[in-house]
């Protein structure tokens, strides 16, 4: 008991330290929430606070939100700030809803690093899983991580995808699928790619479910399919009613993400390719790119069967790079849930090369954009290089951490292979 | 060739190979060094060429000259009649002149609190549009009231009010020109521009209340002398090290050279006979300059803003008078004239060494590049060591003794990292002081800071030593990680302003060579010593004794470059080379066999 009354005051603790950063950031530094708002590291074109003011706007004065041609994100955004007091006048509110959405996360990947899931799935056991990181270590490198306060300080409307993601799967984990589904409904429905980890997550809550639940999995993935559905069809009728009872915001949220009618740059490898590409070309490449996304998705689960959670993290480490419109905020998702694999750190073989890229690229990135935007003596490739060595630190870290699991999965099954050079033939 | 490969992968693991990275960061830096002493020679550096064909510098007849001489000395009458009163005074005379010539005028005022003193002052201003031109695109003439020196430009405003009757009665101008009167050569022209680009702060700068297109390209006179003349100087250094379109200097020095016969120089070298001594004082001139980022005249504020602009300021005992220097500023505003987009056919990253040489960016970056390079591989090879077993002091249950271990040794993070992100964030402190300062207190601020400074790494190796207990592995993953960050900010830096990155890579580079001396207190205190000779506090101290400068004068200058200009350069010494230096003190310092003695006595 007095053990965890003192996690429970560390915990506050951070919480704490962690909200009154940000809001002294927000408050000490008037002009930085606008700045880091401009970054392109930051806003994408589907998730930049300038746009939701635009379309709170719109909404507020009675015109079609998408007319603009300028909003791109969930229609149900609008009601929820419009209940915040107005921005110009008062602030402070939503700065606290960004905190407050921020803690949720936290506390989300709190439960999850705790239930010790990483170290131990329903299917497989780590020899290594006693050298983890306490759930507080966690959730103050995800609170403290640059990434994420600078996201929270530029007020990305990622960060409650974020948030809805790490409900789903500490959900999952503790045997509440039916929450998680609802989570991951709502995470989708706000950016589409978290549909993507439905496999994984539907792994993950079977495996996870208390036994009275656990029938057989066609019919446990079958039901929470259809709770998926009915609740993403439940969002989206919700949307078609507030949208003035259209469906045109289907064209301007998904289908500016399929089809990628937003060119505007950003760390992400996509722009670059579509704004030299002919336009009868266009259709066959974002099917194509659309198609590596998800492709991961099936030979991830499949091979990774036994720890739904690694998948889960992979999948976001890809996503994080190939997704249309990427920013440091799901870098920072993903980077909040690599350290649950601690135990497998020293397993991993590039972790200096890949800090040093991500640290290399956080600073070469703005300076060259500077050259290209302000300056005018740099152009667009510059700055979509250092974009690709970006991807790339990104990419290696997601291929270290799979070489580290398959490799602690293989010393299970073959302990003689312990300490030994894997040499590739 | 699987036998070579296996061979060399067996290299790998030789503990030898981690005695060459110190040698190889010495000759990154040897190199990069030497490089930038062979740039001034005939096969490394080029002759510089007009690269956008629209400008045709010297091909117009410029017809400045004739009556226009005594509407010149009818204006500087005018201009030394009010050469006692007040600023209001001077700009109410000044829009009263111009307000006759048919041009609207536009007034606008400053105030900027640097280290305690207010800089304030008003703008003056007037449009010419251009009879047959569409108000898109503009050019500048400005000229300050006293120049960066404080000297009184009377010889310049008189000369652009004449400009700007002379400028009124031609129809070819495609642009519109603006007139721009300053109080000071570096407040004024900033609050402008800030103002033109909706840059400004409001509270601190008013708003302008004429505005016309685009800014295109802007020419500032300083012509203080009252003598004639012999040669022009032109002043082309911009704020943080940016520089101009070549093509503006190309063509000015081409406009003078040509047609009127006037020489040009750069970088205040009066005497100039293109061999390789001077070429090399012309270029470390431009370098310095370059590196610490200060407005060195009007022009300086416009070049961020993407805005081509030069200072012109002739010199010397000769026959050239007002009238030559006028054709001089009309055929260069002729060439700007042409000019259908911005200067872009040139180069912005350049070094020029004499008017008609200099070496672009792809030939002088690398120099830059190996000495930021040099703290990377030091730092790279410092964490291969430090997972080497023989680093861990008498700990390692991980580290087999028997067969060689292929896994490196767990290396314990949290205290380097923390050691190294305290002395990043301490950067902060000096910043805010040095910025935040009123003039009095500055030098007495500035001599406690530096003893402060001697004694911290003391301080800090001593908590570290009794609280914590760094092994070796530690001090060399603390070195590791300061010099990481050292090399990646250099680097960046190196891609903006090159002179900066390369200086202050210099300065620092000795960090690359520090260590622990446990055994050998002589060489603690030597590294000490000489760390302390190189420190940032001691070089600004030397640098201002070698130029005759107040300690006192130096600080208040690079307050008001960071109040006024937004110079980053105070934010590179003590946030990206103080920080370094600390860990660096504290590096060598440190005892790691203390914890060694702890651990048999405990």
């Amino acid at each position: 008991m007095n053990g965890g009354k003192v996690t429970l005051g560390r915990t506050a603790g951070l919480y704490l330290g962690a909200a009154v950063l940000r809001l002294a950031l927000f408050v000490l530094f008037p002009g930085l929430p606008d700045l880091l708002t401009g970054r392109v590291e930051i806003s994408t074109p589907v998730t930049s606070f300038k746009r939701l003011q635009e379309g709170l706007f719109l909404y507020n004065h009675n015109v079609s939100p998408y007319d603009g041609g300028v909003y791109h994100q969930a229609p149900l955004f609008l009601p929820l700030f419009s209940l915040l007091p107005s921005f110009s006048s008062l602030p402070i509110f939503t700065y606290l809803l960004y905190i407050v959405v921020d803690l949720l996360s936290a506390d989300a990947l709190l439960k999850i690093a705790d239930s010790g899931e990483a170290g131990s799935s329903a299917l497989f056991t780590s020899p290594r899983r006693e050298k983890r990181w306490s759930g507080f270590v966690i959730a103050a490198v995800f609170l403290f991580n640059p990434f994420t306060i600078a996201t929270c300080i530029g007020r990305s409307t990622s960060v409650f995808t974020s948030c809805f993601i790490l409900y789903s799967i500490s959900n999952a984990i503790s045997g509440a699928p039916f929450t998680s589904m609802v989570a991951l409904s709502f995470a989708s429905y706000l950016s589409m790619y978290p549909l993507l980890l439905l496999p994984p997550l539907l792994l993950l809550a079977y495996d996870r479910a208390p036994p009275a639940r656990q029938s057989n999995l066609a019919l446990f993935a079958t039901t929470h399919v259809l709770i998926i559905t009915l609740v993403s069809t439940i969002l989206l009728g919700m949307s078609y009613v507030l949208t003035g009872c259209s469906w045109e915001f289907l064209a301007s949220t998904y289908g500016v993400q399929l089809t990628l009618s937003d060119l505007t740059p950003n760390v992400g490898l996509w722009w670059y390719f579509f704004i030299e590409m002919f336009d009868s070309f266009r259709s066959f490449f974002l099917a194509v790119f659309w198609l590596h996304l998800s492709s991961y998705v099936g030979g991830l689960t499949v091979r990774i069967r036994r720890q739904p959670l690694v998948v889960i993290t992979l999948l976001l480490g890809i996503f994080a790079i190939f997704k249309p419109y990427p920013s440091i905020s799901d870098t920072s998702l993903f980077l909040a849930m690599v350290p649950l694999y601690r135990h497998v750190f020293p397993l991993m073989r590039y972790t200096f090369l890949v800090a040093a890229i991500i640290v290399y690229t956080t600073f070469l990135g703005p300076a060259f954009y500077h050259l290209w935007i302000y300056a005018g003596s740099g152009n667009a490739n510059f700055f979509y290089a250092i974009t690709l060595v970006w991807g790339l630190g990104q990419s290696l870290l997601v291929c270290d951490l799979t070489f580290a699991v398959l490799r602690d999965e293989l010393e299970v099954e073959r302990p003689e292979m312990v300490g030994k050079e894997i040499r590739q033939i | 060739m699987p036998r070579l490969l296996s061979g060399a992968l067996r290299l790998r693991r030789d503990p030898r190979i981690l005695k060459l990275p110190p040698y190889l960061s010495l000759l990154c830096i040897l190199v990069g060094v030497v490089w930038l002493f062979l740039l001034p020679r005939d096969e490394y550096s080029r002759r510089t060429y007009i690269s956008e064909n629209a400008l045709l510098p010297g091909q117009v007849h410029t017809y400045f000259g004739g009556s226009d001489q005594n509407v010149f000395r009818a204006y500087k009458h005018e201009v030394n009649a009010l050469v006692d009163k007040s600023n209001i005074e001077i700009n109410d005379r000044l829009e009263s002149i111009i307000k006759g010539l048919g041009l609207k005028v536009g007034r606008q005022n400053f105030t900027y609190h640097s280290a305690g003193q207010v800089h304030s002052g008003e703008n003056v201003y007037a449009i010419l549009q251009a009879p047959r031109g569409d108000a898109t695109e503009a050019i500048v003439l400005v000229a300050a009231w006293k120049n960066a020196k404080e000297e009184l430009n009377r010889n310049g405003v008189s000369l652009i009010l004449t400009l700007a009757r002379y400028f009124k009665r031609w129809s070819l101008w495609s642009k519109d020109i603006i007139f721009l009167v300053t109080p000071d050569s570096i407040a004024g022209p900033q609050a402008w521009v800030d103002a033109y680009h909706d840059a400004h702060d409001s509270a601190r700068v008013d708003s302008l209340p004429l505005k016309s297109g685009l800014l295109q390209g802007a020419i500032a006179v300083d012509y203080v002398q009252e003598h004639r003349f012999e040669s022009i100087h032109i002043v082309y250094d911009g704020v943080n090290g940016q520089l101009p379109n070549l093509d503006l200097i190309n063509s000015v020095v081409n406009i003078a050279g040509g047609q009127m016969g006037i020489s040009t120089t750069l970088q205040e070298m009066w005497r100039h006979d293109d061999k390789y001594p001077d070429r090399l004082r012309t270029m470390l001139r431009g370098m310095l300059k370059q590196g610490l980022g200060l407005a060195s005249g009007p022009h300086s504020s416009f070049i961020p803003y993407h805005v081509d602009a030069v200072t012109l300021q002739p010199f010397g005992e000769g026959w050239q008078d007002e009238m030559a220097m006028g054709r001089v500023v009309e055929g260069t505003f002729r060439s700007l004239n042409n000019l259908l987009e911005h200067l872009h056919q040139s180069f912005f990253f350049y070094l020029l060494m004499q008017r008609e040489r200099f070496v672009s960016i792809g030939t002088y970056l690398p120099s830059a590049m190996l000495v930021a390079a040099n703290f990377t591989i030091m730092a790279i090879a410092l964490w291969v060591k430090s997972g080497q077993p023989g680093a861990e002091v008498a700990e390692g249950q991980e580290a087999k003794p028997a067969e060689k271990s292929n896994l490196a040794v767990e290396r314990h993070l949290f205290l380097p990292l923390g050691v190294v992100t305290v002395c990043q964030f301490l950067g902060a402190l000096p910043l805010y002081l040095f910025n935040h300062a009123p003039e009095s207190m500055l030098t007495p601020a500035f001599f406690i800071f530096s003893s402060l400074n001697m004694a911290l790494p003391h301080l800090l190796s001593h908590l570290l030593t009794t609280y914590y207990a760094p092994s070796a592995q530690q001090y060399q993953l603390i070195k590791s990680f300061s010099l990481l960050l050292l090399g990646m900010f250099l680097s960046s830096l190196a891609t903006l302003n090159f002179s900066l990155a390369f200086l202050v890579g210099l300065l620092a580079s000795p960090l690359t060579f520090m260590q622990p001396w446990p055994r050998a207190p002589a060489m603690r205190t030597a590294c000490t010593i000489f760390l302390n000779a190189v420190a940032p506090t001691a070089v600004l101290v030397i640098g201002a004794t070698y130029w005759n400068l107040s300690v006192d004068t130096v600080l208040r200058e690079a307050a008001f470059a960071w109040d006024v200009c937004g110079t980053y350069t105070p934010v590179v010494v003590w946030c990206v080379w103080w920080p370094a230096w600390l860990a660096g003190s504290v590096t060598v310092l440190g005892r790691p066999d203390e914890r060694d003695i702890k651990a048999k006595t405990a």
